[in-house]
């Protein structure tokens, strides 16, 4: 599904590069569940956010669904993950002023969907994550556990292939972040949605059947389950 | 996808009430100041061209320099000849009309049945009049209104007072118990926006002075009405010809012309003197648009950093956006819509708030101003263009810069922005308050000139002057009136005038000067009185006696080629005759041929305008004609003696109104313009001072928050309240004082300017410049210290926490 050929990615500093992603090599399969794993600093997010294209890498080789990512256009670009990838943040990043039934279809107007299609799209997610009674709240009347589903329901509703979740449970307590958790792993199971996460946690971490430990801006291991 | 956006920046709005609040009005301040002046504007670029001749009439002004004088006088008012001389000689011209200023020395009686009013607007036209400028008839007809020489044409609100409901036609109303004049026509009340204003109009034919054709004695106003696409200059020539070939020769020395300027020309370009109607002036029209625009651009500034400052609590909705596929064009069009909303609100509020302006703002600037002045196509199509521009100028910049944000950045909590942004956000707050300060010291100049001349000591004494119109009342009953009042308790002197002591126009000419040529001749102002005046107005005798008892009977001895003046010229008079005040006493001149001897020499006094420097004046005793009783008041118990002094008036005048005033405000009257100069300027300042706080407000809240870290880590090491509040005012004061710094040059050069016209002015002193600073300094500290003092005194757990 998506691979990187030695990427680095550094900062000027000085006469120095600094290097926080320092020559990567990675593919990824469709179906895999990938947990990223290091110390803070270790270039994790980073990572996240160049597979996510959100951040470009100084050096190297991105392919995605057979595009070559450093070649392509901005624009391409963010209708390249526009159309495959849904973003979960730790801090949810749900859009404070919009309730959860709007939160969760912003993505398709985006994506030019019809009126009455986002109906039922959103009828049919808030169905699924059981949130039907909470969709004309604002996101601070939710608690984080609540919060994040928001979120994950935002990042499905447009049917990605690749879910990128960066610290999708570092806000939560263990309850909540294991009932996240056990989401993911059944999208991944059932629906076939390959996920990507950065965590911390060991525990969590486990949920996936690859985990990658970063360390220094390099891949420390991978071990595959 | 617009509904998303409204509905986010409608939700926006609600949430941040107070920002909102202060953007909204802060604009509506904006754009209210803005169509004020613009209907101001309208009002007087449109001044006269309501006429459907507008294009073809010029009017016509007199200009004379007499060999020894040093400039040449330039008058609106013309004689008699010229209109019917050159409406009968030079074929380009059409027609032509002449009108004179009935109710100019005194306002006039007016009696219908039992009513009786004094009119102070009455004028009188050749018959012409009607034909060549277009007023609305409501009953009578244009093209003989004026045929019979007893008829009046008047107007609508003129006929309902004598007349009620009834039809004023055929009525008779009698002025000034002598012309019985039939009304003929009655017209739509005269608009603002005409340099030709009455309530009457009455035929040119009832003055004596209509009887004979003269190139001298101006009293009139002309107007000629030019063949149809009869170029105005190439009419000039041929009148300069005619004129100049009819005063050749025969031993003419005074150098005269006359000059054609285009009707609409004449209230916003013209600089002659003795105008009928108030002018405007061209360089105000310029000046006020500027500033409607500044004003606007001000508020635009305002709402475009309120929004910028609000930028770090959008970042993460940006970024979210983005993240779920956003394209920046469609976040610019997010912004740009709530950037509407808010103008939209703005325009809303602010012609509301210049709707209930218009009264107090006609008021203020002496002209009926209202949404009336504008067609209605135009306020819809302006409101619109106004709503776009203002969309576009106070939106596009913040849309620019939030939809910029890199969402991974955003979505971290780091906002950029601190880099170019604010760069331009500081200039504009500099920007703003170089408009305040501006303001300000312009104010403080303008204050301190107009005191300055209301304090100067003009040489004459004004105070508990009162001033009755006696205008062409007979002078045997005015020396009897004159005689009953002086014995009144509060009453200390009395005296006549044919002018008012603080604006004498009337214009002579000294000649047969003993010692000098016979050829010699000096233009002077020169004014009749009675011969008290010099005593009773507190003028100071430098050399020689006052009027005395044996003057007044020279003059009054019926020969007048017998009678022996006795002159009192003013030092500058004297001057100019080359003597010094002692040995002009006793020197023989003539005025316009009355012979006499120079009797006295007093001190200089104001007796015009202090716009203008002191000229030659010649003070005369007279007893033809009268135009003023000066009654002087001791002051004590005012009420009673204006009382008395009523009644007086009643027992010998039962079927005149009295009219008085008091010098004082005479006095004052002619600084009006000047004080609404003031007013204006006094008006602005308060608008920019608030506008400019509210942006410097924003910017505070701005970045405050962009520095709550640095503070809690500095409050961490031990910075106590007063180095945080120290710390972030001193950034605005920085900005403040540039602005002062700035804008000092500009405001001691405009107002420099501004004082030229003053031949009587304040130099600008420093201390004007460190007061608006301090004063500004102040304010400015005010609205940035609540911001600095909370940020001062939050928690630094709590600001350090969200890292």
């Amino acid at each position: 599904m998506l691979s990187l050929q030695h990427i680095s990615k550094y900062y000027q500093a000085g006469g120095n590069k600094n290097y926080v992603i320092n020559d990567i090599s990675l593919d990824v399969d469709e179906g895999e569940f990938v947990s990223i794993m290091g110390p803070s600093g270790s270039g994790k997010s980073t990572l996240l956010n160049i597979i996510g294209m959100l951040d470009e890498p100084s050096e190297g080789y991105h392919y995605f669904v057979n595009e070559a990512v450093h070649q392509l256009k901005e624009k391409k670009r963010a209708a390249l993950y526009k159309q495959y990838i849904g973003f979960v943040f730790q801090a949810y990043h749900l859009i404070d002023e919009l309730t959860v039934y709007e939160n969760i279809e912003t993505p398709l107007i985006y994506q030019d969907v019809k009126g009455s299609e986002r109906k039922a799209m959103v009828a049919d997610m808030l169905d699924r994550f059981q949130i039907v009674g909470k969709k004309d709240l604002f996101p601070a009347q939710l608690s984080g556990g609540q919060q994040q589903l928001v979120g994950i329901a935002r990042a499905l509703i447009a049917k990605p292939k690749l879910i990128l979740a960066d610290e999708p449970t570092g806000n939560l307590n263990s309850k909540q972040g294991e009932e996240i958790m056990e989401l993911f792993s059944k999208l991944n199971k059932e629906d076939g949605v390959t996920i990507i996460q950065v965590t911390h946690s060991e525990k969590n971490a486990e949920y996936g059947s690859r985990i990658i430990n970063l360390l220094d801006g390099r891949i420390e291991s991978s071990r595959k389950f | 996808m617009i509904r998303n956006y409204l509905k986010t920046a409608w939700r926006n709005l609600l949430q941040n009430k107070t920002t909102s609040l202060i953007s909204i009005v802060g604009l509506a301040i904006g754009i209210c100041c803005f169509l004020l002046l613009t209907t101001y504007l309208i009002n007087e670029l449109r001044y006269d061209r309501f006429n459907e001749n507008a294009g073809r009439i010029v009017r016509l002004t007199y200009s004379y320099q007499s060999p020894d004088d040093v400039a040449a006088t330039h008058t609106a008012l013309t004689p008699t000849a010229p209109v019917p001389v050159f409406k009968q000689e030079i074929a380009d011209v059409e027609d032509g009309v002449r009108i004179y200023n009935y109710t100019d020395g005194r306002p006039a009686a007016v009696e219908y049945g039992d009513k009786l009013f004094s009119e102070s607007k009455m004028l009188v036209a050749d018959q012409s009049f009607f034909n060549i400028f277009s007023f609305k008839f409501i009953k009578g007809n244009p093209a003989n209104a004026l045929v019979d020489p007893s008829s009046v044409v008047i107007t609508a609100s003129t006929a309902k007072k004598y007349f009620g409901d009834d039809d004023p036609i055929g009525k008779i109303l009698k002025v000034n118990q002598t012309n019985n004049l039939m009304v003929s026509g009655v017209i739509e009340d005269v608009p603002a926006y005409s340099q030709i204003k009455f309530d009457l109009m009455g035929n040119y034919a009832i003055m004596p002075r209509s009887k004979n054709l003269k190139w001298d004695s101006a009293n009139d106003y002309s107007y000629l009405l030019l063949k149809p696409g009869m170029p105005v200059a190439e009419v000039q020539k041929k009148i300069d010809a005619f004129v100049k070939n009819r005063f050749s020769g025969e031993g003419q020395t005074n150098h005269i012309w006359y000059t054609l300027e285009p009707l609409t020309r004449v209230h916003l370009h013209s600089d002659t003197a003795d105008n009928l109607d108030p002018s405007g002036n061209i360089t105000y029209i310029y000046i006020l648009a500027v500033v409607a625009v500044i004003l606007l651009v001000l508020a635009c500034v305002n709402f475009l950093n309120l929004v910028t400052a609000k930028s770090a609590e959008r970042a993460k909705e940006i970024g979210v956006r983005k993240v779920m596929g956003a394209q920046r064009i469609q976040l610019f069009i997010q912004f740009l819509t709530e950037a509407g909303i808010i103008t939209l609100c703005s325009i809303l509020l602010g012609v509301f708030l210049a709707y209930l302006c218009f009264p107090a703002f006609s008021t203020f600037c002496g002209q009926l101003v209202s949404f009336d002045t504008w067609r209605t196509s135009w306020l819809i199509s302006g409101t619109v263009i106004l709503f776009v521009l203002v969309t576009l100028l106070a939106g596009t910049y913040p849309s620019l810069y939030l939809s910029a944000f890199k969402p991974a950045a955003t979505l971290k909590g780091k906002v950029s922005g601190y880099a170019g942004g604010n760069a331009l956000r500081k200039s504009l707050v500099v920007f703003q308050f170089v408009v305040s300060v501006f303001f300000i010291i312009s104010t403080i100049i303008a204050v301190n000139q107009l005191q300055y001349i209301q304090n100067l000591n003009t040489g004459m004494n004004r105070d508990q002057v009162m001033v009755l119109d006696i205008g062409g009342m007979p002078f045997n009953k005015i020396m009897a009136f004159k005689n009953e009042l002086i014995q009144q308790p509060g009453v200390s002197g009395v005296t006549a005038t044919y002018d008012s002591p603080v604006n004498v126009q009337g214009g002579y000419s000294i000649n047969s000067v003993e010692d000098k040529n016979s050829d010699f001749s000096l233009s002077v102002t020169a004014v009749p009185v009675e011969r008290s005046f010099v005593k009773t107005m507190g003028i100071k005798i430098l050399q020689g006696r006052n009027l005395d008892l044996s003057d007044e009977q020279q003059v009054l001895t019926d020969d007048y080629e017998k009678r022996k003046y006795g002159f009192i010229l003013n030092e500058t008079a004297v001057k100019a005759l080359g003597w010094k005040p002692q040995q002009a006493i006793g020197k023989r001149i003539g005025l316009n041929g009355r012979m006499g001897f120079i009797k006295a020499v007093v001190r200089d006094f104001n007796f015009t305008s202090l716009h203008e420097k002191i000229t030659p004046i010649v003070i005369f005793p007279q007893y033809d004609w009268f135009g003023k009783l000066l009654v002087k008041t001791n002051g004590k118990n005012t009420a009673n003696t204006i009382k008395q002094i009523q009644a007086s008036w009643h027992t010998f005048y039962p079927d005149i109104p009295v009219n008085f005033h008091f010098l004082d405000e005479e006095f004052n009257e002619m600084y009006k313009n000047d004080q609404r100069t003031g007013d204006i300027l006094k008006a602005f300042t308060i608008v920019t001072i608030f506008i400019s706080c509210l942006g410097l407000f924003g910017l505070a809240v701005f970045s405050t928050k962009q520095r709550v870290k640095e503070i809690g880590i500095r409050k961490v090491l031990g910075a106590g309240v007063f180095n945080i509040v120290g710390l972030i005012s001193a950034d605005f004061l920085k900005l403040v004082i540039v602005a002062v710094i700035i804008s000092s040059p500009l405001a001691w050069y405009a107002m420099s300017r501004w004082l030229q016209d003053f031949a009587y002015r304040v130099s600008i002193q420093w201390w004007v410049f460190a007061s608006a600073a301090g004063m500004v300094v102040i304010i400015a500290f005010i609205t940035v210290g609540y911001q600095s003092i909370r940020a001062a005194l939050s928690n630094p757990v709590k600001s350090l926490r969200s890292e």
